[in-house]
């Protein structure tokens, strides 16, 4: 609009106020300069006020998202699910190759403070016919007593050596298999049900780690025909059948932090489950060692489990031993993600020929949670036929 | 049960409530984590049974829950254990 129709305008309405000031712009273009900058700006005032709004509500988001990804600190329980699973092929020389040990082991951890842990692990496991087979591999509630003790209760992994507790899940496991003796009806304790004191403490430069465990304790399993005792089952039973609580322990001394030397030991008695073998003393002992040097792996275990002599049994009544060891070395290759494995194994059972295993393979890391592996198994035992095979596997540790 | 293993028997048991009764009596409430402790702590202890997990595999509440497993399994001190979940929440 003009200004001389403004001022026109003015003159009309007879507004004295209006005309002074239109009248005073027409003759300083500085004035006019200003009105027209200040008119031009107000829409621009306008927007700022809208942005400022959205960035007051932004913030007000971002503090709400920021107190809600800080609940877990707050709050009193955390929950994580984690676990590993695998999937494996088997070729022997003798017999049909197949996919098989395909299997899912999820762990449920539910940590109340830092109080109290629950530990529960499934395994399910696809077996030959098609069926599934579901255990409980372990549950644990685990009460934080201070700094250096942990008190167990529950069914837990055998505290015996270190496979068992440490090293057997596929994605740590540097072999698609266990070594002898240390699977079902081998020489090394699986697992027990009972209770269990744990934790680590430092002595000056070196460490000490320790468990010591009390647990309802194994069974006798018969053969077939009921004339033989065939194995020492393991598997962590709910229920004591002899009255008779097995004691054992495991003591790791770290003199550096990359080299363990353990010793364990358990005592008891076991019996099968019809009482035909009579209640018999079952005792353990064990030592392992382990070095990580230069990129290599170095392990080695050694188990033996014996049960006394039964005078009075109706089936077997001898002493009875099974021992194994093994040894292994991995070598992670520099710059790649190839790592070479060697086992040589050897397992003992009572009665019967030594079983010699070795076992070489080579590893392809993708993560350090999931590894490819492929591998050859020669089996060896005096009057019978080699049981060798190829084996892959791939697992994953989530 | 025979003499020979009574005697390990007694003397385990005997173990386990001096281990117990020593280590009730030290207490350990320990200090917080320290992010440099927690570097070398997991940098010794880890690699003892597997790979070495990267920190940002997990979240910090995740890691919260997975420390406290490993300080079982693995035999760490509660001291350890706080250092080393401080360096994990600390480089995720």
């Amino acid at each position: 609009m003009h200004i001389s129709h403004v001022l026109r305008r003015a003159r009309v309405r007879g507004d004295r106020r209006a005309i002074r000031v239109v009248s005073t712009l027409s003759v300083h273009p500085v004035a006019l300069a200003v009105a027209a900058t200040l008119a031009v700006g107000l829409p621009s005032v306008a927007g700022a006020a809208d942005d400022l709004a959205t960035v007051k509500s932004d913030v007000e988001q971002l503090k709400r998202d920021v107190a809600q990804a800080n609940e877990w600190r707050t709050v009193n329980s955390n929950v994580h699910l984690t676990g590993y699973a695998a999937v494996s092929y088997s070729a022997p020389e003798a017999g049909d190759s197949s996919f098989g040990g395909t299997t899912f082991n999820p762990i449920f951890h539910y940590l109340y403070k830092d109080l109290l842990l629950l530990e529960a692990e499934l395994e399910i496991e696809l077996e030959d016919d098609g069926a599934t087979a579901t255990a409980l591999e372990y549950l644990t509630l685990d009460l934080f007593v201070n700094d250096y003790l942990t008190v167990i209760a529950g069914k837990f992994l055998s505290p015996i050596g270190q496979f068992r507790q440490n090293l057997h899940p596929a994605w740590i496991n540097k072999l698609p298999s266990a070594p002898l003796g240390f699977g079902h009806e081998g020489a090394a304790p699986l697992s027990d049900v009972g209770l269990q004191l744990r934790g680590g403490v430092p002595l000056g430069p070196a460490k000490v780690n320790y468990a010591v465990y009390t647990g309802n304790g194994p069974k006798l399993e018969l053969n077939g025909v009921g004339t033989e005792i065939e194995a020492v089952m393991s598997e962590g039973f709910g229920a004591d059948n002899n009255e008779n609580k097995v004691v054992g322990a495991r003591i790791g001394v770290l003199p550096v932090p990359n080299l363990e030397i353990g010793a364990s030991a358990a005592t008891g008695s076991t019996l099968d489950d019809t009482g035909a073998t009579g209640k018999r003393d079952y005792d353990v002992i064990g030592a392992d060692a382990a070095l990580q040097i230069a990129g290599l792996d170095l392990r080695a275990e050694y188990v033996r489990s014996e049960i006394g002599a039964g005078p009075v049994a109706a089936v077997d009544p001898g002493e009875k031993q099974w021992k194994t060891w093994y040894g292994q070395a991995a070598y992670r290759i520099p710059g790649t993600p190839l790592e070479a494995v060697a086992r040589f194994g050897k397992f003992t059972p009572p009665g019967a020929n030594p079983t010699e295993q070795w076992a070489v393979g080579v590893n392809y890391v993708f993560a350090a949670n999931v590894i490819a592996k492929l591998a050859y198994e020669a089996n060896d035992t005096e009057g019978v036929e080699d049981d060798d095979r190829a084996l892959a596997q791939i697992a994953y540790g989530f | 049960m025979n003499s020979k293993q009574s005697i390990l028997h007694s003397a385990l048991l005997g173990v386990s409530l001096t281990l117990a009764a020593t280590t009730v009596y030290a207490g350990g409430s320990g200090t917080a984590g320290d992010f440099t402790r927690g570097a070398k702590a997991w940098s010794d202890n880890c690699a003892r049974c597997h790979n070495m997990r990267e920190p940002k595999e997990f979240r910090d509440d995740q890691w919260r829950v997975t420390v406290a497993h490993m300080r079982v399994r693995g035999g760490l001190t509660g001291q350890e254990a706080r250092d080393i979940l401080t360096f994990l929440q600390s480089s995720n």
